[in-house]
Parts: structure tokens; C-alpha cells; sequence
């Protein structure tokens, strides 16, 4: 988006500039309060090991330590990372070929397609899951379709499979965000010149060349946003995995968020709690400014 | 994406440094979380039975035999017009998940069961000491002293300096396996098994008949149930107390332990369960074993009210057999037990309630629930699946086989177990290698 | 354009608008399975997708009053109501500000506020528990209400901000020439002409407010307070069996975005997309 230095009015120099953070000051409050204090106390209860009623212990880095040596623990991060290919990579896939099948001309109707694919965009992610949930069982539809095309042998309780397990839930993600980056790259490619597309195509150029050389360039900011919003949907993933595998079966789909909350609130290790948010954050920071640079250097 | 980013990247990186330099400093004992932590109220309740005039609601969360805990509460308010009683129940695993939430959060539950961390939270004087009503109210009489002992936390009475009390029993629960008659019929399968052998050979037979042998929830709590249940058969009891109560030295990674584990793969490898075992909830596998779709289901007994009136006669119970005839009854139980908020505002209602429980009429309604109640000699006598529950009990106390659930044995033990015992009938873990991970839980818990 | 190029891009067509459909579909058919288990008699064991015999809307009494959804529904509005008008508000004065007036500093205050846009939930929620519980903030909606905000703050600030941005600085200059002041230029000049982005942004955060789970149930523990994502979260554990009381329980749960996506369709996707690129 371009933004436009702002214009400075006349006759706020000096002292009275200062007068207009009245207007931020309540939103900067509130935001400060109860969003980023809260996250430089967590920082502060991962030095300690505390269970959330006597008086804690400080540990220094003991915590990030204890994330580092146990298995669960780990294995919580490296199930996150997997959930990105198939909140991230595997949507935003889908929707830049769909879009290269779909850039080259205007088509009507698309009205009904973008409320379909932005549907489960807007719906609570506990009510994904539970469908999900259901669609997954024994009698659910997965099941049902993989029998009625006589594959009876591979039909499971997915979400009680140990192979199956974290691929299935990360299908959930997959079906959640693909419309939205699809949508994405779409209305992206709204903004090219059309004229382009007619050159490349008097050039001669296939549809594969054509999306490579005309559409893809001109989607880069696009992409960025959305590897951003999908991976930080992915690494932050509590309500589906609740609702669905609540972390099993074994560790197979059990996530960082859902740790937080186990061990903060269940497990009494606050500290530890503490520490693993400590890290899904940073990781988060990380990753969308890892994007983010990496989309302005091709520039 | 906003130009500024990069330089807030920066921003925030100094600002972290400034504030890892601070940060140590600050760690003074006034800062240390918990330094500031309020004693929630009163550590125990007052020594008199007197229930104050006025309306009054009590509020009541619990995670098992809801339909039990309806009739009670509907008895209990018939005789007292000033208390309505508010039931709030949960599923067990998100009942135990947020227990501690719960029960020191300000708008704790007058009246919460007793669960794992339950020690924790008498110990921080976030549930009351009952010791006091335990003689105002005479419950020595009228509960057998033994099942009240089993409630002390561990702790002595600050108000009587006898024995802490922090729970009262409404009956005693206890897992074991249900049958369903007419296919354990078709597989030839004569009456409840005497031996753990003599239970293997019937599994066989339901294979054989084609039909699916063991319904297991191991999706929640079924998994754990059979292994404790099979844990129970082989590990001497004591030593199993001393493990779950943390005493010191105390270890399950034993023979014992590695047998009732192997036994859980290789019924697996045999396909002796569910093919979705590991899917499958307690409430669904209770729900599939009622429709007739396996032979066997292990649970407790709190399912059994369901089971009696959905399958009538055609389902029967035992407790897991010994390794030989005249091995004890072990099974895993525990008192079903009520625990009274130190945040409440009617400790004198709440022990009206809790003294209701012990009463013959409510005696009744717990054992038409397939409970045990703390005074079995005051009901009348149970009839199909719950009599062969009250048999299971009547044998399993003679033999003072009732041994408590493992997952008491730390707060975190739950999930150990759980994804354990998933990984186990998946194949997916050496048992050696799932004790271990047990233990290690045990030991980071009771390292103090 | 030769007629091969025409053929060529007839088949193109048609192929898209095939593919479009499939995912169309996929998308669509979980509702489906979700939708017609709802309208099964209830108890009766359904399969995947399967028309119903007779159809029953009893499954949504039974989920309404088994479940409360009353309630549940009750206190997510109470939320909501809550949070949305003062988002909107705080977010207005503080885009009006970083927009238009040139600040000292105003692009870094700017920018902290956009840091906040990566801050899971699961960063903050440890510590809100117990600090909100020392100020008898928690089983409280006022605890619930201000973090949401504060959630949400980052996204509205730079929504605002970023249309405030767009409007015509001329128009601004015109008012103070006229010797309006800075409050007055707000109200009477940039306000009118921001409704579309002020109802566009209320729709967003109501969404978000509504479907918010992991804060909800860490900070109110009071099951009878719960909201109704948080409600439909436990209410699965005790109805597993039960697919037609819980499917009609999870539509219940939907209903209310779902009426409000298809109402107001046009802003929450131009929202739910350029509110990414901008963000």
C-alpha cells in the first residue's frame, strides 16, 4: 500500500505537535495494559518455576532449557512446523494455481465463488473443529466416501491414528485457509494490467510462462501476507486441535498452544508455560519478519 | 506489509536487551509470583450443623455419574426448601484439566468432586477442612471411618488436631469389565472369567466368532483404566499405594509394570480392540458396547446406571481377574467424593449437602447408580448389572484390593498415561520406554 | 483474436470455472454433513453424508436447552457489545491522529502498535490469568472485554489509520482554515466519509470477538458464564454420541456469523482482504 508522507498542517510545530497523542493515548493504553505488558510478564514468569499458588523460584533460563531437553516439549514445536506446510504452504499452492488457471480473463459469477471460499474464514475455529471432528469418525465422511469407492481397507478413525493423526488435523487448516489465500492472489491479479497478459500472449508466451513471468511478480506482496497470516495460524493453533485430538493420539498432534495451557492451568508449571509461549512468539516474530525481508529484497 | 517493520524489528530488540538487564534486578522477592497470592478465606468450616435461614444456592461441579448426581440433588432439595442446589457438570478430562483453574478462581464452585490435585489445593487452603462437621455431624457413624481416611490429603486438622477431612464419599467407584451376554453367548463364552488366562481364551473366542472382543476408550481415560486394571493383577498393592502416594523410592518401572504393558500391545497386535481404539472416547465406547458392538468393555461403574437401562439383563460386570483362582479382587476405585470451596459463602448449606450423602435415602440413589454407598447395609439389594457391581465391591474391599486411579499419582500423570497407553496399543513404544516416561514424571513431582 | 485462440480460451474457461466448482464443493460439503445430521431424528446413528428419512428440527430444541445456548449466546453478545463499539472508538482517535497530524515519533508509536499484529493469544494468556484474577477481573466480562480490545487493537489502530491516510488532506486543511479545531475536523468532516471502514472494521472485530476461544476459557472458569464457542468446546465432550443434538449445537453456534457473512458480505470480504494486505 502506498503510504503517503503526511501532510504537515500549519501551526503544529514545536510543543503543540505533541498535542495529538491525546487522541492515541486511550488506545495506547489499553493495548499497552492488557497486550503488551501481560507479554513482558510472561517473559518475566519464564525465569521462574512457580505452580500458580506458592511462592515461585527463580531459575534463570532453566525453563528454556527444560524445552530444549524433554521430548514432549519438542516434539510439540516440530508438530507446529508440520502444521505450517499444510496451513501454509499447501493453501497458498492451491491458490497460485488456481489463480494462474484463472488470471488470464474476467469472469462473471465469481460473486457466489468468493462468499464460498471466504465462509470458513468467518466461522469460529471450535465449531471447524467439531465438524471436522465428526467428518473424521468412524461413521464420519471421510470414511463413508473412501467405502463408497469400495477402499474400505483404509478406512480409520483418523484422528485416533498415529500416521493419520497430525495430517488430518492439518487438513482442517488447509480447508480453512486456502479460499482465503486463493481470494488473495485473485483480487491481487485484478490489479495487473490486462495489457500485459495480451503482450505475454502475443509473445507467444504458454500459460505456464505467462504466470510465471507476468502474474507471479505481481503477487508478491500478496504472498507475503499470506505465508504471513497462515503460518502465524498455524504455529499459534489451539482451538482445532482442543476440540479434535486434544494432543493425541500419543504427541502426535499436540502443539505448543495447547501445552500452554496444560501446563500453566492443569500441570502447575507456570514457568515452563511461560517459557514455550516465550519461544512460539519469538518463533512467530521470526518467521513474519523472515517474510517480510525476504519479500522486500526481491524488490 | 507496513514499511516500518524493520525498524521496529530493531526497536524491539533493544528494548528486549534493556529489559534483560532489568530484569534480574527486579527479581526480588516482592515480584516473585506467588509472593502476593491471597489466602483465599477460612481453612475450615465451623464446628456446629446449624444451616442459616434463607434462600440459598449452592453450586456443584462434578465430572461423573451426572444422572446420580441429579437425583441426589433433586432429594436433597426436597428436604431442604431454602437450598436449590446448581449442578455444573463437566467430562472428566475437562473437569481434571481445569480443576486447579477452577477451584482458585473467585467464582469457585460451592461444592466441587474430589480429583487429582485436590492434595495440592487442600495443602494452598483452597478447599475447607471438614474435620470440624465430621464430628458435629457424627459421620463416623454413619460412613465407615476407613473411606473418610482416604481423604485426609495427608494432612492433620488445624481446627480438631485430629485427622484433616477434605471430602465426603458418596459411594465408591471401581473399573472393571463389562459383558455383553447374548455374544459372549454366540462366542461361547460361559460366565465371568476366574483367571487372567481364563479372560485371554474368552477374548480368543470373540475373535474367533468374528466378533470385536474389547471395546476400549483410549481416546480419554479407557486406555489407562486397562492398564492400571491389568497393573493391579500383577504389582503387589503396597507397592502400587507407595508409588501413586509418592513415597519415596517408589518406582513403577518393575516387572510388574513391563508384563501389564505387553499385555496391552499384544492384545493389540492380537486385534482384540476396537480397530479405533485410540479414536474412541469413554462416553462413545461405552455408547458402541450398548449397540452390541463388542463383547467386553472396560470402564467403571459409573457407567453402569446407563448400561442397565439401555441393555436391561443382557449385560453383566466383573473386576479383571487375578493370574490365579484365588488371587484378590484388585481393582482401581475411588471414593466419589465432595469437596467444599474454602471461597464459599454457605459452608453451613454445603454441610447440610454433604451430610445428605451419607443418609440411607441418598444411600439408595447411589446405589441404583452402580456406586457403592458408604453404607451398603442400609439399601436394598441391587439387582443384575449393579448386583454384580455390589458383588465386585463386596470383594474388593474384603480383600482391601481397592487400589486408587495411577493418574493420582502426579498432576501431570494424566497425560503420561493417556498418550502412553495410546502409544502402547499403537505399537509405537517399548513398554520399558513408556514406564520410564512415567517415572520420570513421578520423580520431577515428588522431587521435593 | 484468431477463432483457435477463441476455442482455445472457451475450454480455458470452462476448465476454471469446473476446478472453481470442485473446490466450491469442498468447501460446501462439511456444512452439508454438518447440516443434514442436524435435521436427523435425534439418537439415531448417522453416517457421513445421509439424506434424512424425516426430517427433525427437535435436535436443535434439545441441543438449545441441553447446552444453554440461550446463555452461551447471551454472553457472547454481552462481549462483543462490549468490545466493538470501543474498538472502534479508541481505533478512530488513535488512526485520526497517526493519520493526519504529523507527530513526534508518530511513526514509531505507529509501528508498536503494528508489532502487536503477531501476538498469539497463547503469549499473554498465562500471566492475564493471574494478574486479572488479583483484580477481580476474571468470570468477569469487563476482564474478557478489555484484552479483546486490546487484541484487537493493533489491526483497527492500522485500519484506521490507513484511512485516514487515504482522505483527502485537502479536506483537512479547508476545516482548519475555517478555524475548526482538531476535534471538530474529526467528527464533523472525517467521520461521516469513514462509516464504510468504521462498519467494515465493527464486523471484523465482532467476528473475531465472537469466535475467540483459548482466552475465554482460561479467564472465565465459570461454566455458566461461558460464551458460546466456549460452550459448544465442552459441550462436544459430554455429546459425542449424540451427532444430531451436537451437529445442531455447532449450527447454533455458526448461525449467528453466518447470518451476519451473508448480510454484510461485500464488507466482510473486502475486510477480510484488504485488512490482510494492509496489516
Amino acid at each position: 500500500m502506498p503510504s503517503r508522507p503526511p501532510v504537515r498542517p500549519p501551526g503544529t510545530r514545536g510543543r503543540g505537535a505533541w498535542r495529538g497523542y491525546v487522541y492515541v493515548l486511550p488506545a495506547f493504553l489499553v493495548y499497552v495494559a492488557f497486550a503488551v505488558l501481560p507479554a513482558l510478564h510472561t517473559a518475566y514468569l519464564s525465569l521462574f518455576e512457580w505452580d500458580g499458588v506458592t511462592l515461585g523460584e527463580w531459575v534463570g533460563l532453566g525453563n528454556y532449557q527444560e524445552i530444549l531437553q524433554d521430548s514432549v516439549l519438542r516434539r510439540s514445536v516440530f508438530n507446529a512446523l508440520v502444521l505450517v506446510v499444510f496451513f501454509s504452504f499447501v493453501p497458498i499452492a492451491l491458490g497460485l494455481a488456481m489463480t494462474g488457471l484463472l488470471a488470464r480473463y474476467r469472469r462473471p459469477g465469481m460473486g457466489a465463488y468468493r462468499f464460498l471460499f471466504m465462509l470458513p474464514q468467518v466461522i469460529p475455529l471450535v465449531a471447524v473443529g467439531v465438524t471436522w471432528r465428526w467428518l473424521y469418525g468412524d461413521d464420519g465422511l471421510v470414511n463413508q466416501a473412501f467405502r463408497t469407492v469400495g477402499l474400505d481397507g483404509v478406512t480409520r478413525a483418523w484422528l485416533g491414528d498415529f500416521d493419520a493423526a497430525l495430517v488430518a488435523v492439518g487438513l482442517v487448516g488447509t480447508w480453512v485457509l486456502s479460499g482465503l489465500c486463493m481470494m488473495l492472489f485473485l483480487s491481487g491479479v485484478q490489479k495487473v494490467d490486462p495489457s500485459l497478459y495480451e503482450a505475454a500472449r502475443l509473445d507467444g508466451a504458454g500459460p505456464v510462462r505467462e504466470f510465471v513471468s507476468v502474474t507471479l511478480p505481481h503477487l508478491r506482496g500478496e504472498l507475503a501476507v499470506a505465508m504471513t497470516v497462515t503460518t502465524v495460524a498455524a504455529l499459534a493453533s489451539f482451538d482445532i486441535v482442543y476440540v479434535t485430538t486434544n494432543g493425541g493420539p500419543g504427541e502426535q498432534t499436540t502443539v505448543p498452544g495447547l501445552l500452554v495451557y496444560r501446563l500453566a492451568f492443569s500441570e502447575g508449571k507456570v514457568g515452563l508455560a511461560a517459557a514455550l509461549a516465550v519461544v512460539l512468539g519469538c518463533l512467530i516474530l521470526a518467521i513474519v519478519y523472515l517474510i517480510n525481508r525476504l519479500s522486500r529484497t526481491e524488490t | 506489509m507496513p514499511k516500518s517493520t524493520q525498524r521496529l524489528c530493531r526497536r524491539i530488540a533493544r528494548a528486549a536487551c534493556a529489559l534483560a538487564l532489568v530484569l534480574p534486578l527486579a527479581a526480588c522477592d516482592a515480584l516473585t509470583p506467588g509472593s502476593t497470592a491471597a489466602v483465599p478465606g477460612p481453612r475450615s468450616v465451623p464446628s456446629s450443623t446449624a444451616v442459616p435461614e434463607g434462600d440459598v444456592t449452592l453450586r456443584v461441579q462434578f465430572a461423573d455419574a451426572p444422572l446420580m448426581v441429579d437425583a441426589l440433588i433433586a432429594a436433597f432439595e426436597k428436604g431442604h426448601p431454602g437450598i436449590s442446589v446448581e449442578p455444573q457438570y463437566k467430562t472428566f478430562s475437562d473437569y481434571v484439566q481445569n480443576l486447579k483453574l477452577t477451584m482458585t478462581s473467585d467464582s469457585a464452585p460451592d461444592i466441587a468432586q474430589y480429583a487429582v490435585g485436590m492434595t495440592d489445593l487442600a495443602q494452598d487452603g483452597h478447599i475447607l477442612d471438614l474435620a470440624p462437621y465430621r464430628e458435629a455431624y457424627g459421620w463416623d457413624e454413619s460412613i465407615p471411618p476407613v473411606s473418610l481416611d482416604q481423604l485426609t490429603a495427608g494432612r492433620k486438622s488445624e481446627a480438631t488436631g485430629g485427622r484433616a477431612l477434605f471430602g465426603v464419599p458418596a459411594g465408591l467407584s471401581m473399573t472393571g469389565i463389562y459383558y455383553n451376554k447374548e455374544l459372549a453367548e454366540q462366542a461361547g463364552i460361559k460366565g465371568p472369567p476366574r483367571t487372567l488366562a481364563e479372560f485371554e481364551e474368552q477374548l480368543a473366542a470373540a475373535k474367533d466368532a468374528d466378533l470385536t472382543p474389547l471395546g476400549v476408550g483410549a481416546l480419554t481415560e479407557g486406555g489407562l483404566h486397562l492398564w492400571a486394571a491389568l497393573l493391579n493383577q500383577l504389582m503387589p498393592t503396597d507397592d502400587y499405594w507407595d508409588w501413586v502416594n509418592g513415597t519415596k523410592g517408589a518406582t513403577i518401572e518393575n516387572q510388574a509394570g513391563i508384563t501389564a504393558s505387553e499385555l496391552v500391545v499384544e492384545w493389540s497386535r492380537k486385534d482384540y480392540y476396537h480397530e479405533s481404539a485410540n479414536g474412541t472416547g469413554q462416553i462413545d465406547s461405552t455408547a458402541q458396547f450398548a449397540k452390541g458392538d463388542s463383547v467386553f468393555l472396560i470402564n467403571g461403574n459409573w457407567a453402569a446406571g446407563q448400561l442397565a437401562t439401555t441393555m436391561g439383563d443382557n449385560v453383566g460386570f466383573f473386576p479383571m481377574p487375578g493370574e490365579n483362582a484365588g488371587a484378590p479382587t484388585v481393582a482401581s476405585g475411588f471414593s466419589v467424593a465432595y469437596a467444599v470451596s474454602s471461597r464459599t459463602e454457605h459452608p453451613g448449606a454445603a454441610g447440610a449437602f454433604l451430610d445428605f450423602l451419607t443418609s440411607p435415602e441418598a444411600g439408595q440413589i447411589i446405589s441404583d447408580n452402580g456406586f457403592l454407598p458408604p453404607n451398603p447395609e442400609a439399601v436394598a439389594k441391587p439387582e443384575g448389572v449393579l448386583a454384580d457391581i455390589a458383588e465386585g465391591h463386596r470383594r474388593a474391599i474384603a480383600d482391601d484390593g481397592i487400589t486408587t486411579f495411577p493418574d493420582f499419582a502426579a498432576p501431570a500423570m494424566l497425560d503420561r498415561l493417556r498418550s502412553g497407553v495410546q502409544k502402547l496399543i499403537a505399537d509405537r513404544v517399548e513398554p520399558a520406554d513408556y514406564l520410564d516416561s512415567l517415572q520420570d514424571e513421578w520423580e520431577e513431582h515428588h522431587a521435593e | 483474436m484468431t477463432g483457435a485462440m477463441t476455442t482455445a480460451t472457451r475450454s480455458e474457461r470452462w476448465s476454471g470455472y469446473g476446478l472453481l466448482t470442485i473446490m466450491a464443493i469442498a468447501v460446501v460439503i462439511p456444512f452439508l454433513s454438518v447440516f443434514l445430521a442436524s435435521v436427523q431424528p435425534a439418537g439415531t446413528p448417522v453416517v457421513g453424508l445421509t439424506w434424512p428419512e424425516r426430517w427433525s428440527w427437535d435436535n436443535y430444541q434439545q441441543a438449545w436447552s441441553v447446552a444453554g445456548f440461550s446463555d452461551l449466546i447471551r454472553h457472547s453478545l454481552i462481549i462483543a457489545v462490549g468490545v466493538v463499539p470501543a474498538c472502534l472508538v479508541l481505533a478512530a482517535l488513535a488512526g485520526y491522529a497517526l493519520g493526519t497530524m504529523r507527530l513526534p515519533g508518530g511513526n514509531a508509536v505507529a509501528a508498536f502498535f503494528i508489532a502487536g499484529l503477531t501476538i498469539p493469544v497463547e503469549l499473554i494468556v498465562v500471566p492475564l490469568y493471574f494478574d486479572l484474577r488479583g483484580l477481580g477481573l476474571t468470570n468477569s466480562y469487563l476482564g474478557v472485554i478489555l484484552v479483546e480490545i486490546a487484541l484487537f487493537m493493533p489491526f483497527s489502530v492500522f485500519w484506521m489509520r490507513t484511512h485516514f491516510q487515504s482522505t483527502p488532506q485537502s479536506l483537512v486543511e479547508a476545516a482548519r482554515i475555517d478555524g475548526a479545531s482538531s476535534a471538530t475536523i474529526l467528527l464533523r468532516v472525517l467521520l461521516p466519509l469513514a462509516r464504510p471502514s468504521l462498519m467494515t472494521l465493527g464486523l471484523l472485530v465482532f467476528m473475531w470477538s465472537w469466535n475467540q476461544f483459548l482466552l475465554v476459557l482460561v479467564l472465565i472458569q465459570d461454566t455458566t458464564r461461558h460464551t458460546a464457542p466456549a460452550g459448544l468446546g465442552f459441550f462436544v465432550g459430554q455429546n459425542t454420541t449424540d451427532i444430531p443434538t451436537l451437529a445442531a449445537g455447532t449450527i447454533i453456534v455458526m448461525l449467528p456469523i453466518l447470518i451476519l457473512f451473508v448480510v454484510f458480505q461485500r464488507s466482510f470480504i473486502a475486510g477480510l482482504l484488504q485488512g490482510a494486505m494492509k496489516g
